[in-house]
């Protein structure tokens, strides 16, 4: 009996801790009113440095509110995405959230975050603290933006210098076409021109999408996809022929991710990497090219055209970099306020960057950087002829058809050929993909 | 789902039937405590029938990013979901190829997993660590084998390398192959197992009847050893069938999204209609779909292999077979020795 007894209370009282570690996990820091539960992104690249600034965040967060960080962090786009579903059904969940700025209209469409007010500006410290570039993608109008811009990471190409050098390149180019020539220039033997990374999962739209701004073509005007105009078709054309037609990328490249078109560059086997940025510095650093590089603009003439034509877009780059949102289901909006105050300061902006790369969206931050770092001017440049992607709820969709289109096009790229026929085919899908999640949009896509 | 029925055994210890008067109620079906199916039954409620139920009704409803934080409210579409997953989307294509892998690697690793069995059947030094071994592709997570696997195969991979080949083995048409090699690696040792576990039952008088009466290794393996395995073998060609389609984790890891069309598998489809395409509702009347189309075959299958009998109907096939087995051997015997 006394055995039986033991037995039961032993069960009891192990029920009874799992039911209470359930509350805990079920609850975390999201009934503790003094608690700030913020979502980043991993750092892969510089894990101990991430950490090592958490700490000192948290650390200086709780000696100015004496509020305590919770860091919550996701490895891929989808992690995030799946973080902010739950959160958004469950009405519990991070209070600030640091999301790609392409991620943002998606964030917006749910409803979830706080659209910033005067009020709200003024609790991080003014709007005018921002480079006004930077509020490109935080909404779909000035009067209905969620997203506060936290960092920059505008596109640019890398350049070999000494390799350009050789090949009698003095100026960098500025077509897409000259870009095309250069590259040709500097192919030599187990040299190529250009490292590019077909197989990647977001390289590929990224250059669909500057030639065809280049050329006038946003891809997505209103509620209308133009995937199938002429256009995008030149600028898929440009893309495949550099590596079918023109010999200036390295045949593999057609498998490769952008970590391996930037180990082709770092070995010094490439003359150009173009869509690339700060966040790569640290990689060039004791390699091949370490000393021999420079940032330059990606091209902003479209491929065909010697000069942009009318209505052609000068996008250097996509609106690039990170924003923070506040999420209006939770009850700590003044602690999260405070929070991106913190990190919107010009002394917090440049210790981000020296820690991990990204451009301030501070703008004394950023001018004292370009003033102190004469190489970062391209990239600064950049950033301010960046251009925002369509403001929609639906360019997650969209996205996924343009880098679609390349990847059900490699094995074609592999033999050496994507005709126009299949081309055309492909479009064709990806346009009726597109504007069917066009169709869908409700609330005009917002 | 499948669900195991099982009634009491009416067997004897000795294995006779009892003896029942005629007219009278069979005991398995008298005074029967089923209220003790009760939290059984809740559970399988809990877990198995609410979710359904949920996510049948998140299929009738125009779900997606817009709509997602007012989820009980999202626009009613009855079964235009259905239909769209069926008729204007690449589900059937991607059913196709789900199925066809899972019954192609099923396929492959039943006879891999069975052979290995075998051969760690008998007594031998270093059995334990071969045993051992043969488990690593199975504890290996799935992401660290389909980040391995990814990285042989890159074009200048170490496949392309000792195959002396220039084949593109992540896209195109030879991703099929890519994908099925790989769900092979990792899931014969399954199999493995379950014929391990088939063999443990084969008891050593059998085998020594057998033996005793002249069988060969190959009578022995046919007429004693498989029929243990029956059970055991399509228990694994289930569960082997269903992993295989539910994978989602190799095919997303070894070909990120989007991926080639040639191994647009079921899970990763609704994966992407939820999770990029944001289409919440669609992708429930996706997996709904694929549910029932194949559960169909999985049912006849179930029904064919007979494992939802109980005790009537496996351990007496196994029995007669095996008693049939030790008094063919002496026949057969006599048989190869007159060959001889």
């Amino acid at each position: 009996m006394k055995t039986r007894t033991l037995i039961g209370s032993v069960v009891v009282v192990a029920l009874a801790t799992l039911s209470l570690q359930g509350c805990a996990i079920v609850n975390g820091s999201g009934d503790d009113p003094n608690t700030l539960r913020v979502m980043m992104g991993a750092d892969t690249t510089y894990p101990d440095q991430r950490k090592q600034w958490q700490r000192d965040t948290a650390a200086e967060f709780k000696r100015t509110t004496g509020a305590d960080i919770q860091w919550e962090t996701y490895s891929s786009g989808q992690e995030e995405l799946t973080a902010i579903q739950t959160s958004v059904i469950s009405g519990q969940g991070p209070d600030v959230y640091a999301i790609g700025t392409t991620f943002t209209p998606t964030a917006y469409a749910t409803g979830a975050f706080v659209r910033m007010g005067e009020e709200q500006w003024d609790a991080i410290g003014g709007k005018d603290q921002f480079d006004p570039a930077s509020f490109g993608i935080s909404g779909p109008s000035a009067s209905k933006q969620i997203g506060i811009p936290f960092a920059s990471r505008p596109f640019v190409m890398a350049v070999n210098t000494d390799l350009l050098a050789q090949a009698g390149i003095t100026e960098m180019p500025t077509t897409w076409d000259q870009l095309t020539a250069d590259a040709k220039a500097t192919t030599t033997g187990d040299r190529h021109g250009m490292a590019i990374a077909y197989a990647d999962g977001f390289d590929p739209w990224k250059f669909i999408w500057g030639m065809s701004e280049n050329a006038g073509n946003t891809i997505v005007d209103g509620s209308r996809a133009e995937l199938d105009a002429d256009a995008v078709q030149r600028a898929y054309r440009t893309y495949f022929d550099w590596v079918t037609k023109d010999g200036v990328v390295d045949e593999a490249a057609i498998g490769w991710n952008n970590a391996q078109a930037l180990a082709q560059f770092t070995d010094g086997k490439a003359a150009f990497f173009p869509m690339t940025t700060t966040t790569a510095i640290n990689s060039f650093t004791g390699t091949e090219v370490d000393g021999k590089y420079a940032f330059a603009l990606l091209p902003t003439v479209p491929p065909g055209a010697t000069s942009r034509p009318a209505g052609g877009i000068e996008a250097a780059s996509i609106l690039s970099g990170d924003n923070f949102v506040v999420a209006d289901y939770g009850t700590k909006q003044d602690l999260s306020f405070e929070f991106i105050k913190q990190l919107s300061t010009k002394k917090a902006q440049l210790e981000y960057y020296d820690l991990f790369g990204n451009l301030p969206t501070n703008v004394d931050a950023a001018a004292q950087l370009a003033a102190e770092n004469p190489q970062l001017k391209p990239i600064i440049d950049a950033g301010r002829l960046s251009k925002p992607t369509a403001f929609t709820g639906a360019w997650s969709d969209i996205q996924l058809a343009l880098v679609d289109v390349v990847v059900q096009s490699i094995p074609s790229l592999k033999r050496g050929e994507v005709t126009d026929d299949q081309l055309r085919r492909r479009l064709q899908d990806a346009q009726r993909d597109a504007q069917a999640t066009l169709d869908r949009q409700k609330n005009g896509g917002l | 789902m499948t669900t195991t029925q099982t009634k009491p055994s009416t067997r004897r210890p000795d294995g006779h039937q009892p003896v029942r008067p005629h007219g009278t109620t069979p005991l398995y079906k008298r005074e029967r405590p089923l209220w003790m199916l009760l939290p059984g039954g809740l559970l399988m409620l809990a877990i198995i029938v609410v979710p359904l139920l949920v996510g049948f009704f998140i299929a009738m409803l125009d779900l997606d990013q817009y709509t997602l934080r007012q989820w009980f409210s999202a626009p009613f579409v009855g079964f235009a979901n259905f239909t769209e997953a069926v008729t204007n989307s690449p589900l059937l294509h991607s059913i196709w190829i789900s199925v066809s892998l899972a019954v192609l690697v099923t396929a492959v690793t039943v006879p891999i997993g069975v052979a290995a069995a075998i051969s760690t059947q008998n007594r031998f030094r270093g059995r334990g660590l071969v045993r051992s071994v043969y488990l690593i592709p199975y504890v290996l997570p799935a992401f660290v084998v389909g980040t391995f696997f990814r990285t042989m195969l890159q074009p200048q991979g170490v496949v392309n390398s000792v195959l002396h080949t220039d084949v593109l083995w992540l896209n195109g048409s030879a991703s099929y192959w890519a994908l099925a090699g790989v769900m092979v690696w990792t899931s014969w040792p399954f199999v493995y197992l379950l014929s391990l576990a088939g063999l443990q039952a084969v008891d050593l008088e059998v085998h020594e009847a057998a033996s005793l009466d002249g069988a060969t290794w190959w009578i022995k393996l046919r007429d004693v050893v498989f029929p243990y395995l029956r059970g055991p073998l399509s228990l694994a060609v289930i569960i082997a069938i269903l992993h295989n389609i539910n994978n989602f984790t190799l095919p997303f890891v070894l070909f990120g999204i989007p991926l080639p069309s040639s191994v647009e598998v079921m899970p990763v489809l609704t994966y992407i209609a939820s999770f990029q395409s944001f289409r919440f509702g669609l992708s429930a009347a996706m997996a709904i779909c694929s549910l029932v189309i194949v559960a169909i075959p999985l049912f006849v299958y179930l029904r064919a292999v007979q494992l939802d009998t109980g005790d009537d109907a496996g351990p007496n096939r196994k029995q007669r077979r095996a008693d049939r087995a030790v008094l063919a051997a002496p026949a057969a015997a006599d048989v190869e020795g007159a060959r001889a």
